[in-house]
């Protein structure tokens, strides 16, 4: 008898588990209409392209728009303004920049000042020569840069 | 015949003890023996009747010890399914008994703590979500972009 009362246990439990898992992937796989009024102006710059993106793109962008209400409106700005880019980026590349946000935000203030102020005089550099600086480094993302 | 005599002289004998004869050990002793015997005698000549009354008043007695050690036993036996549901006194053998509302509980309780879990999760893991990074104070690209490694290395 016990025996089955514990098996009843499990197998509940795993029907809760799977129904989590289960409701996660219907979030993802929903098409731009089928998304929320709120995560649809979230993800406004994203509205043409939002049906072609896989079900893992989807899903890390249904993120951003959870978190989205947590920020300042200042930030909410600055993630609205770049969330096309960014979805636009390689998983590779994305997964780099996330390592790379751990390791400044580790940062002490000035060299984030610092660092800043060097991103602004690389973007003035002419695009042509981004390129070759582009071509020339190395495929691996050292940790030269922001160290 | 005889015995009938002595059983005469034993009440007889009871009947004349005072209290400063029972003071008297040695004597409380013999006394106690006498009324021993007197008992055993007389419990030899019963009447059938009395006999049975007495059976069935014992076979009560022991009925009534053998119940109250089974309620004992299965109390122990609930107890011993948790002892946990000890805490709860009587409740918890009640508890015991309703088995669906007790598999509810668990059930609940897990999932309030992997919803927990979650919360904490997700709290902990706010300022490393992808909306934090796209607020940063450098645009993903700057993180991204191998170029600027190589271009900060060579400056």
């Amino acid at each position: 008898m016990d025996r089955i009362q514990l098996a009843f246990r499990w197998v509940l439990l795993s029907f809760l588990l799977v129904g989590v898992g289960v409701a996660s992937a219907d979030e993802a796989n929903q098409t731009w209409g089928q998304l929320t009024e709120s995560q649809r102006q979230v993800l406004n710059p994203l509205a043409s392209e939002w049906d072609t993106l896989r079900p893992w793109q989807r899903e890390k962008m249904l993120d951003i728009a959870r978190d989205y209400p947590k920020m300042s409106p200042e930030k909410q700005g600055l993630v609205k303004k770049r969330l096309t880019n960014w979805s636009r980026m390689t998983p590779y590349e994305r997964e780099n920049a996330r390592k790379r946000h751990q390791q400044f935000k580790a940062l002490p203030d000035d060299k984030k000042r610092e660092l800043r102020q060097k991103w602004n005089e690389y973007q003035k550099l002419p695009e042509s020569e981004r390129a070759k600086l582009r071509a020339e480094s190395p495929e691996t993302y050292g940790d030269s840069g922001i160290e | 015949m005889n015995m009938h005599k002595d059983n005469m002289t034993n009440t007889k004998n009871t009947n004349l003890i005072d209290d400063s004869v029972i003071s008297d050990p040695v004597m409380e002793e013999q006394i106690a023996r006498g009324i021993s015997d007197l008992l055993n005698n007389r419990a030899q000549h019963l009447k059938p009747e009395l006999e049975q009354r007495l059976s069935a008043a014992r076979n009560a007695a022991v009925n009534h010890l053998a119940e109250q050690q089974a309620q004992y036993s299965t109390a122990n036996q609930v107890a011993g399914h948790g002892h946990v549901l000890r805490w709860f006194g009587h409740a918890g053998q009640n508890f015991e008994q309703h088995r669906v509302a007790s598999t509810a509980l668990i059930v609940v309780v897990m999932l309030l703590t992997f919803f927990a879990v979650q919360q904490f999760g997700s709290t902990h893991n706010l300022e490393n979500s992808d909306a934090f990074l796209l607020a940063s104070d450098l645009p993903p690209e700057a993180y991204a972009d191998k170029g600027f490694d190589a271009w900060i290395e060579s400056n």
